[in-house]
């Protein structure tokens, strides 16, 4: 049974400031996941902490609302435990690119099959407003009083030479892309990031909806191959951070490889969670140590 | 019979280590009991490696300080190990490697010159093959027949072929023959004979009870960086992972492995994770996330000196506390630490149905000597538990009324609240690492925040009853009680034995489970004449615990935190000077060459 958006709806009311980005992604999930057709009961929500974090409570899935960080390895022992489970892990930039970085890329290399989508807005929110890995060089925040010093982390051509499989940006002035990617992210099969560039109306005060007006554009609508690698990875580094004055979003990568469980015999039959565990019998085993 | 001790010590890369389990595997299919200790150095390549293995008809679990027969394959182990040399104790050795006119030798050892390498190079072997050889003339000295190595060598090498097995069986026979024509063994004053009826004993280190014991116990999902001295259980569950279908992953770090142990767990797998101390600390966090979130899973901590990287191939007991408190808040969590290789097979199951039927984190807290040294156990002593999994809402029970969110966190009488496996329709929730209604969303409301944890502290009360007492080794009008926890469990009594045979009358209280205490603990403690706490730690961790939860005072301690666990003689010694007002807190250490622990003398 197809779940509708109703379905997918909670009746608590989101903490999020008005104008947040966040809404718009909650919405495009339940539209994907809807979409997709998906249940309610075999989809798990895998959260960090942070402003996105809150997301599983707003969506009537299972959900696991983890540890800063930590969304992606708790989200990966879900999906080898029952790989029935749709599995959607949301973070922010702090939390993703960088608390939790070095997961991102182990998780693309590995090509755990689920869809992980950072929620970009960057700057920390929740927090009230410190830099964040994605954060523009130069940029005055809380906790870097005389500008950023660092270059902002390239997350999707971190992603790409990880060798994720499912590799795109959406951002969430742009409700039906969003929907659109995400669609295609949880149908792909192996591992998807989806770089959400979210509006921050509290904290974040460069990264406004008039910046983003003039800079966004679709790559997908200018034939880009998707296959393509070193294209992909051009277009990955193509942002306001290295010099370009645009900002691609849209698939930038996508290609088939075999997902991690898929070279798992140990779950080629049964999922673990399925698997009779109060008859093991281990004569066998233990005739090896004699 | 008393028992016997052979050591065998030298560079390392030699197979030191390998040639002890095949030694003692030698008597423990022909019925008697074997416990075999190594000792290496964290160094990459080289330094003195020493194993000892000893045996007897009744069971053992620790070395002594003093061997019986050596086996020195060079000059510095000659040297190193001389002093621990038992009366009429022998020296295997090959004048060819170790020049001994400048050794200070006493009269009563019986040296054994065998031209090791030679006799290796005649069977068709080489510098590895030493080993094989000092094992045969081993045998020959204690006048036991070369039947079982044979098979055992069959075994092992039966995989590369036919060449290696031979070269193996005559470089044993080599030696063998060599001590039965050059010498008279009669002078040797140990001898053994098989029982060829005898059942096989089973010889396991306390690592791979730990695997043996969770796989039982039905784990699907094992995930775990590698850190001495928990790294062989990451790789025997790895060996294992085919065979029992088991998912075993090598994180990225032990931050990724206790996350995912957690998620593979509230998806409704058994899942465990291991580590040492450094690794814990890493893993903390993540234990109070499954606390909160009430969501079971066993972690292994087998400790090494600390703080730090500390000594990493060494032993001590001094993360006990870190255990106990590690991770933010206030929250229940058990603590088991199993004081053999049977108990570790049994506890580990134990620890799995603690966690699932009270949904919480269990530590099962082992160390470098119980990880690491092979026991010997009758297949009998391997208890099975039935597997019991609490509160779970599976598929094949009624369906759930649907709802907006399932109330996973349901305030109940004995603190548990039912469990219901993602896949379940009508059960939707979030397990939450934030403070949560009954229903799952977050809240800060005083009231709930309270009652919320005041329902996860009260699982104790049906929890404790399922906790082990401790055990105690001895008479019970004893005049003294030497309180002892995990490894270090046969040490003390073993050392309780001996006095006891000199007509002291003491005892030892040993426990398993050391956090939460068993009820009955209180009452045993008490009843006491004397308390003396034996740790291997510095500042007697585990008596502080039970000073700060039992009310009782210690008239001595016996701790050691030098690198390596207490020796029986350590304990007896000790002890007998508390008993005669000689001493009060005592503190051991032992005095080797410092050559043996430096990368100085690699060579």
């Amino acid at each position: 049974m197809m779940v509708s958006i109703g379905d997918l709806t909670t009746k608590e009311i989101p903490q999020w400031c008005p104008g947040c980005g966040n809404f718009n992604i909650i919405s495009a999930v339940k539209a994907a996941l809807a979409k997709v057709g998906a249940e309610t009961h075999n989809t798990v929500v895998v959260s960090g902490i942070g402003c996105s974090g809150k997301s599983p409570h707003y969506l009537r899935t299972y959900g696991f609302e983890a540890l800063h960080g930590r969304v992606l390895p708790v989200a990966t022992g879900i999906k080898l435990a029952n790989r029935k489970l749709t599995v959607i892990g949301m973070g922010g930039d702090g939390d993703g690119y960088g608390i939790g970085l070095n997961h991102l890329i182990h998780t693309c290399r590995r090509n755990i099959n689920m869809t992980y989508i950072v929620h970009n807005n960057g700057i920390y929110g929740l927090t009230t407003g410190q830099a964040s890995p994605t954060t523009i060089k130069g940029t005055k925040t809380k906790s870097t009083p005389h500008g950023v010093i660092e270059q902002p982390i390239h997350p999707l051509a971190l992603a790409i030479t990880s060798d994720a499989t499912f590799v795109a940006r959406v951002y969430t002035g742009n409700l039906p892309h969003m929907i659109n990617v995400l669609t295609e992210a949880i149908k792909h099969r192996g591992f998807a990031l989806v770089d959400a560039l979210q509006l921050c109306p509290s904290w974040n005060k460069v990264n406004t909806p008039e910046w983003y007006k003039t800079r966004i554009y679709d790559i997908n609508k200018e034939g880009h191959d998707v296959t393509d690698k070193m294209k992909a990875y051009e277009k990955a580094l193509e942002d306001v951070n290295t010099g370009y004055a645009k900002v691609p979003i849209g698939v930038f990568y996508q290609v088939q490889r075999p997902t991690y469980d898929d070279e798992l015999p140990q779950v080629s039959k049964q999922e673990l969670v399925e698997q009779d565990m109060r008859h093991i019998d281990l004569s066998k085993t233990l005739k090896e140590f004699e | 019979m008393a028992a016997f001790t052979w050591k065998i010590g030298g560079e390392a890369g030699f197979g030191i280590m390998g040639s002890g389990l095949l030694f003692g595997k030698v008597f423990t299919r022909t019925g008697y009991y074997a416990h075999i200790y190594s000792e290496y150095p964290s160094l990459i390549k080289g330094g003195h490696n020493t194993t000892l293995v000893r045996l007897s008809d009744k069971p053992v679990y620790l070395p002594p300080y003093t061997s019986d027969l050596v086996v020195a394959l060079d000059k510095f182990a000659v040297e190193a190990h001389i002093p621990h040399l038992s009366q009429n104790g022998g020296l295997i050795y090959d004048s060819k490697d170790a020049d001994l006119s400048n050794v200070q030798i006493p009269e009563s050892v019986q040296l054994y010159d065998v031209p090791l390498l030679e006799l290796a190079q005649k069977a068709g072997g080489d510098m590895l093959m030493r080993n094989t050889v000092a094992i045969g003339a081993s045998l020959a000295l204690l006048n036991y027949p070369l039947d079982q190595f044979n098979d055992i060598i069959r075994e092992t090498f039966g995989k590369k072929g036919g060449a290696i097995i031979d070269i193996n069986i005559n470089a044993a026979k080599n030696g063998y023959d060599y001590i039965k024509s050059k010498y008279d063994i009669s002078k040797f004053p140990f001898k053994f004979a098989p029982n060829p009826n005898a059942q096989h004993k089973l010889v396991m280190t306390g690592n791979e009870a730990i695997s043996a014991g969770a796989i039982q116990a039905g784990v699907k999902f094992f995930s775990a960086y590698p850190m001495t001295p928990a790294s062989s259980i990451l790789h025997y569950m790895a060996s294992k992972e085919l065979e029992h279908n088991i998912v075993v992953k090598h994180c990225e770090d032990e931050i990724a492995a206790m996350n995912m142990a957690i998620g593979a767990s509230f998806a409704g797998v058994r899942s465990m994770t291991s580590t040492s101390g450094g690794g814990f600390s890493l893993k903390t966090e993540a234990l109070g996330m499954a606390a909160m979130t009430e969501t079971p899973v066993v972690v292994v901590l087998s400790q090494r000196t600390g703080p730090s990287t500390g000594m990493p191939t060494w032993t001590e007991q001094a993360d006990l506390r870190f255990a106990i408190h590690a991770s933010q808040g206030d929250f229940l969590r058990v603590v088991v630490a199993p004081g053999d290789v049977a108990e570790a097979f049994t506890l580990t199951q134990k620890a799995f149905n603690l966690a699932e039927k009270y949904q919480i984190p269990v530590i099962i807290l082992s160390d470098k000597f119980l990880s690491e040294s092979y026991s010997s156990v009758d297949k009998s002593e391997l208890k099975v538990l039935p597997i019991e999994r609490g509160k779970l809402i599976t598929e094949d029970m009624p369906p759930l009324k649907p709802q907006e969110k399932f109330k996973r966190y349901e305030f109940t009488d004995d603190g548990v609240s039912p469990r219901p496996l993602p896949g379940i329709i009508g059960g939707e929730h979030v397990s939450s690492s934030y403070e949560h209604w009954e229903n799952t969303f977050s809240t800060e409301h005083f009231e709930t925040r309270k009652k919320m944890v005041d329902k996860r502290a009260r699982k104790i009360t049906l929890l404790e009853k399922e906790l082990d007492p401790p055990t105690v080794h001895g008479p019970k009008d004893a005049e003294l009680t030497l309180v002892c926890w995990g490894s270090h469990k046969h040490i003390v009594f073993e050392a309780v034995d001996r006095l006891n045979a000199e007509g002291i009358k003491v005892n030892a209280l040993h426990f398993a489970f050391v956090h939460p205490l068993p009820p009955s603990a209180y009452e045993m403690l008490k009843s006491a004449k004397k308390l003396v706490i034996v740790e291997n730690n510095s500042t007697a961790q585990f008596g502080g615990y039970l000073k700060e939860h039992a009310g009782v005072a210690f008239a001595g301690s016996i701790l050691r935190y030098d690198g390596r666990q207490l020796f029986v003689d350590d304990v007896y010694s000790s002890t007998k000077s508390i008993l005669e007002g000689k001493a009060k807190d005592i503190a051991i250490v032992d005095k080797e060459p410092v050559e043996f622990y430096t990368a100085s003398f690699v060579r």
